[in-house]
């Protein structure tokens, strides 16, 4: 009998889980640009680590409303993932690359809400709302010698995310790709 | 007496004294070293040096995580914030 309900609660547990699995932008195709690029950016963050960056960033900034900000904005998100890559010279990544990134945002759930298309680049944005509220949010920034995806996972306000540089969110140094502070 | 004879009565074979292998016996159990024991104050001391030294460096961790979190979550925000707010102004340039 207790065997029946711990399998119940399980099945339970995990149908509950696998919409948003579903939902969740997985950023694949784009293994190989980084050994092409000039400069790279790969950011994986998950809740714990948001949540840990939170306390740190709160913690560091305690003297402007910035560290504040900053917390409640990472307070709604549960992954961030970034990847990003700089070229020397154009052509070294293919429309076709990002088709497998496309492909999810087409699916029920995502909406493009942004886009701005010309021959050499393009922009995209997607957003998931659910219940009314911002629920996920992507971004393919396509660049003749740069590329930019970012898919964040969690509720977020894109007009506080937009304020982010004014309100100047690089307070803190950022090491570049040699190490040295920015 | 010559030499032969008396060296022949120097290593002669004697047999030992009744009593002689229990005399050794004891002899050398009563030289045995005291067995030594660590006190019970110098365990408590190293397990408690032990323990800190652990959570010193669990914290350490921690908090070495919680930076580079911090800083790529920073990062993460800047470039979604500058692609962003790029997408938006190419949209607002076309259609102006």
């Amino acid at each position: 009998m207790r065997r029946i309900l711990l399998i119940t609660f399980i099945a339970v547990c995990a149908s509950s889980r696998l919409p948003a699995q579903l939902l969740q932008l997985r950023i694949t195709g784009l293994d190989g640009l980084a050994s092409k690029a000039t400069e790279s950016a790969d950011i994986t963050l998950d809740s714990n680590l948001l949540q840990m960056a939170a306390g740190f960033l709160a913690g560091a900034d305690k003297e402007s409303k910035d560290g504040e900000t900053l917390k409640q904005l990472l307070a709604g998100l549960k992954a961030i993932t970034v990847r990003s890559f700089k070229f020397k010279e154009t052509g070294q990544y293919r429309r076709e690359d990002l088709e497998p990134i496309r492909a999810q945002l087409r699916s029920p759930g995502w909406s493009k809400i942004i886009s701005s298309q010309t021959k050499e680049e393009s922009s995209e944005i997607y957003t998931r709302i659910e219940q009314g509220k911002v629920a996920g949010f992507a971004i393919i920034a396509a660049e003749p010698r740069e590329l930019t995806i970012v898919a964040i996972e969690g509720s977020i306000n894109l007009n506080d995310l937009s304020k982010l540089k004014a309100l100047g969110v690089p307070s803190i140094p950022v090491p570049d790709k040699k190490g040295k502070q920015e | 007496m010559n030499l032969e004879d008396e060296l022949r009565a120097a290593l002669r074979r004697e047999d030992p004294s009744l009593g002689f292998a229990k005399r050794v016996v004891a002899r050398a159990q009563s030289r045995r070293a005291p067995r030594k024991t660590m006190p019970r104050f110098i365990w408590a001391v190293a397990i408690a040096a032990m323990l800190v030294i652990g959570l010193t460096a669990t914290y350490e961790v921690r908090q070495m995580k919680a930076e580079r979190a911090g800083r790529d979550a920073v990062l993460a925000l800047r470039i979604a914030a500058d692609k962003l707010n790029s997408a938006r102004e190419k949209v607002v340039r076309r259609e102006n």
